[in-house]
């Protein structure tokens, strides 16, 4: 009749000395004395999330995946995007609306902004009357 | 002498670009716009030399062979009833949302040349772009008929058109194709003039002509 130390479940023989010291693992003094079939028990039984909160009285924690949402052209703030050498993606739209250059560079987060172009306004007196 | 009449000629020209400039002459500058290989600077082309018997420039079946605009001023186009428009074309770069220098390889263009073919079609998407926010008076929008028009290129161009308000006729090129369908570039932008030509051979232009000056002029 094995021994089980109660914080971390570590499995003694029968009658070994050692718990007299504490549990080698952990350090605790409490032993279960247990039997045979129950040994494994807790391993091997298959427990719901929902019975083994209800158990230790903890709350469960979601861990959420942060999925990679695909900017759309619409919102992108660069005109022209490097992908690779002599390889470009253009925002046509961003470049119908002014002269601004923002290149990205590579996958994301690299940028390099043209101050120059963004120095000029709109022309005065550009308005086309119809 | 010959000093003499080169700066007067020189002198007579700004003259006449400061007067044009002082009564606000109004041009009428249409561009060409389209993706490439739609068969712009063909008709480009066939305008100029069929008005003014000059080129505006070199084609080739390779994309993005027009990478800067091209500008011809001063076409007079002449219709069957004695109306007439005068315009400037301009041919503008193919535009598209990518580029990639890997289609010019396919061309027999080795990957330095490629490269630098892909650059300055960047640019010249950018400068297209730029001549349609500053100095643009209506469109000629081409189209290979052969494709299908749905594309988001297209789908984007056609709508910052409108929203620029810009007269635009839409031209369902390359008929002399079998495999020409205009009928579909007619269902997919039904809100605008599609005239069906073919700027390689010619088919067709009439038609186009009456619409430049009935939109254009």
């Amino acid at each position: 009749m094995p021994h089980k130390c109660t914080k971390c479940g570590r499995e003694y023989k029968d009658g070994s000395t050692e718990i007299l010291r504490g549990c080698e693992s952990c350090g605790g003094k409490k032993f279960l004395y247990v039997k045979e079939a129950e040994l494994h028990k807790d391993v091997l039984e298959e427990k719901s999330i929902e019975e083994i909160a209800e158990e230790t009285k903890e709350p469960v924690l979601e861990v959420k995946a942060h999925p990679k949402k695909e900017v759309e052209m619409y919102d992108r703030v660069e005109t022209i995007r490097i992908v690779g050498p002599g390889t470009y993606e253009l925002n046509i739209e961003k470049m119908a609306k002014g002269d601004e250059r923002i290149i990205s560079v590579g996958k994301e987060g690299v940028y390099h902004i043209d101050l120059m172009s963004m120095a000029k306004g709109p022309k005065k007196g550009k308005k086309k009357k119809k | 002498m010959k000093i003499f009449y080169q700066t007067f000629g020189r002198a007579k020209k700004r003259f006449s670009s400061f007067l044009s400039r002082f009564f606000k002459k109004k041009r009428t500058r249409i561009g060409i716009y389209g993706p490439p290989n739609a068969g712009k600077t063909t008709l480009a082309n066939r305008i100029a030399r069929d008005w003014t018997g000059d080129a505006v420039g070199p084609v080739s079946e390779i994309p993005h062979e027009t990478r800067r605009a091209r500008r011809k001023d001063d076409i007079i186009i002449s219709g069957a009833n004695g109306a007439t428009v005068t315009i400037d074309i301009v041919d503008t770069p193919g535009v598209t949302t990518r580029i990639d220098y890997h289609e010019f390889l396919e061309f027999g263009l080795d990957k330095d040349e490629a490269i630098i073919r892909a650059r300055e079609a960047t640019e010249g998407v950018a400068e297209a772009m730029h001549w349609l926010r500053e100095d643009i008076d209506g469109v000629i929008y081409m189209l290979d008929s052969t494709l299908d028009p749905f594309m988001q290129v297209n789908i984007m161009m056609v709508g910052i058109i409108e929203s620029r308000k810009l007269p635009v006729i839409i031209v369902a090129n390359k008929i002399d194709l079998p495999e020409a369908a205009p009928a579909r570039i007619r269902s997919a932008f039904p809100q605008h003039p599609v005239v069906p030509v073919s700027g390689l051979q010619g088919k067709n232009v009439e038609e186009l002509y009456e619409m430049m000056i009935e939109r254009f002029g």
